[in-house]
């Protein structure tokens, strides 16, 4: 009923290489859910797959009740799901503004844009000073807002954040996190987190998958993964 | 004496640069677009010389008429191309990518032939000279510079302007970034390859008018080789700087051709068809990013 996201026994990886061995994860309306694991363990296959730009080989992903899993990326996007990607993946030779512009590529979203522009800018306040600014000159922590951003400007449902606070500093950190709970608590999105920072990630999350060689190990609210010693040795190494 | 010689060729090169401009273009875009060079360029070229050859010796048509002939004849051996052929071979190794390209160029040479013969033929656009102090230039050139500025700019208000033209710059920038944003990156790829192809047969329109008697169907591969440096020249994925450098590669080449013409017992024109083998090997030493690239 209220689940936003389903995946059931997902399959996929790259060339012959399986990477991703029939994990199952739900997602409810409203809620961050985290996706934790060591370097290299398919998270990101996992997002990339749900969003469509790494084809599925089996299994299924359900979307507002509806079966999505062999759906084109763009037509994802049209529905509300997006992603705002590791390692960025800004039009570095376009200025802050046409990024956000290119955000708002799909014609319904194109339609709110001042709407969109207006609730990005009240987030980030120092992209609406930079607008005119190319984004390859931004700072690191003013690329990853501009990341999140963009992909707000999508008019997304669920957002899907790929490593959102790699290579930034500790302070920066912070502030990525607190724009992630000011989406879902102020937005009303639904976040579906793959973080490597553990702590922070189990701070923010409602609830949390543990991936390890491309299956889930395990599975709980925040506070149960905080609780189980098991869990964060063998899979979180704290 | 010689200075006004040489001016007068720098203006027949330049007025030739922006054919060379326009011609190298539709490469750039598709490198730039889906990372593939196509080694079967110039025979895109030759296609666009008989399009305007065929439409004006059998129909009477105007070459004006055949510039809008050869963009749509263009963009669907474009489209044809993509789909049957280039759409598998974008995450392939390049040697596919050349391989079928390539292919594709002795394809179009082979079925010229077929059609048109292995003659060297040509056609004669009466619409008069114009003398200027230095030189005496044919109208058709000045249409023909005339038409690759127009279509240049028209491309590039294109790109800035419009939605679909901004997610062609944002596939080149960030395949992936474009993805996420909701562009369907499959369609622009298809759409790129025929805009390049399409650009490319309508530069053959263009460069007709410079070849009074050079149509033939093997006369692409020295306009591929042409384009080649003309890219690097420009900085590879873009392109406007794609023609400037035609301009600047149209003035190299007439200049030096002058030049080479003083020194006794040389032959000029062979030395001429080397020097861009010369400029593709000192620009990769000293500037392997182009002259207008970062």
């Amino acid at each position: 009923m209220n689940s936003m996201l389903s995946v059931e026994n997902l399959e996929s990886g790259y060339g012959p290489m399986q990477v991703l061995w029939k994990p199952s994860l739900e997602v409810k309306k409203g809620s961050i859910t985290s996706l934790l694991g060591p370097n290299g363990v398919g998270k990101s296959t996992l997002l990339l797959t749900v969003l469509g730009s790494v084809e599925p080989w089996g299994g299924k992903i359900m979307y507002e009740d509806e079966e999505v899993t062999y759906l084109p990326t763009h037509k994802k996007v049209d529905l509300g799901l997006t992603l705002a990607p590791e390692g960025k993946h800004l039009f570095g030779g376009m200025n802050v503004h046409e990024n956000l512009i290119m955000g708002a590529y799909r014609k319904e979203a194109g339609q709110n844009i001042n709407d969109s522009l207006e609730l990005v800018y009240s987030l980030f306040p120092i992209l609406k000073e930079r607008d005119r600014q190319g984004a390859g000159t931004l700072s690191g922590g003013q690329q990853q807002m501009l990341t999140i951003a963009r992909a707000l400007m999508t008019k997304p449902k669920l957002m899907m954040l790929d490593e959102p606070s790699q290579g930034l500093a500790p302070i920066l950190v912070g502030e990525v996190f607190e724009t992630i709970e000011k989406l879902q608590a102020e937005v009303g999105l639904t976040i579906l987190l793959v973080e490597q920072n553990v702590e922070a990630s189990l701070n923010a999350a409602d609830y949390v998958y543990i991936m390890h060689e491309g299956q889930i190990k395990a599975e709980g609210t925040a506070d149960e993964i905080k609780g189980s010693s098991d869990i964060r040795e063998v899979y979180l190494g704290i | 004496m010689i200075f006004t010689l040489l001016a007068g060729n720098l203006t027949h090169g330049l007025l030739l640069g922006g054919v060379y401009g326009l011609a190298t273009m539709g490469l750039s875009l598709i490198f730039g677009v889906i990372n593939v060079v196509n080694v079967g360029h110039g025979q895109f070229i030759m296609v666009g010389a008989f399009v305007t050859l065929t439409m004006f010796t059998t129909l009477g048509l105007s070459p004006v008429v055949s510039i809008p002939v050869a963009l749509i004849l263009g963009m669907a051996l474009g489209f044809f191309f993509f789909y049957t052929v280039m759409r598998r071979l974008i995450r392939a190794p390049e040697l596919t990518s050349l391989l079928a390209t390539f292919a594709m160029g002795i394809l179009l040479e082979e079925i010229a032939k077929l059609i048109f013969g292995a003659d060297f033929r040509g056609y004669n656009w009466g619409v008069g000279r114009i003398t200027l102090p230095i030189t005496t230039i044919p109208m058709s050139k000045v249409y023909a510079f005339i038409g690759s500025i127009v279509i240049a700019l028209f491309l590039y208000f294109w790109f800035s302007k419009t939605r679909l033209g901004t997610a062609i710059r944002a596939v080149i920038e960030d395949n992936e970034g474009a993805t996420v944003c909701g562009v369907n990156v499959g369609w622009i790829y298809a759409l790129s390859f025929a805009i390049g192809i399409g650009l490319t047969v309508m530069s053959g329109v263009l460069l007709t008018m410079f070849i009074p008697v050079g149509i033939n169907p093997y006369m692409g591969g020295g306009y591929t080789l042409k384009a080649f440096v003309i890219a690097v020249l420009g900085g590879l994925t873009s392109p406007y700087g794609a023609f400037f450098a035609g301009l600047i590669f149209g003035l190299i080449e007439n200049g030096a051709y002058t030049l080479f013409a003083l020194i006794p017992g040389v032959a000029p024109f062979p030395l001429t068809v080397s020097l861009a083998f010369w400029m593709l090997f000192f620009l990769l030493l000293v500037k392997p990013t182009g002259l207008l690239g970062k």
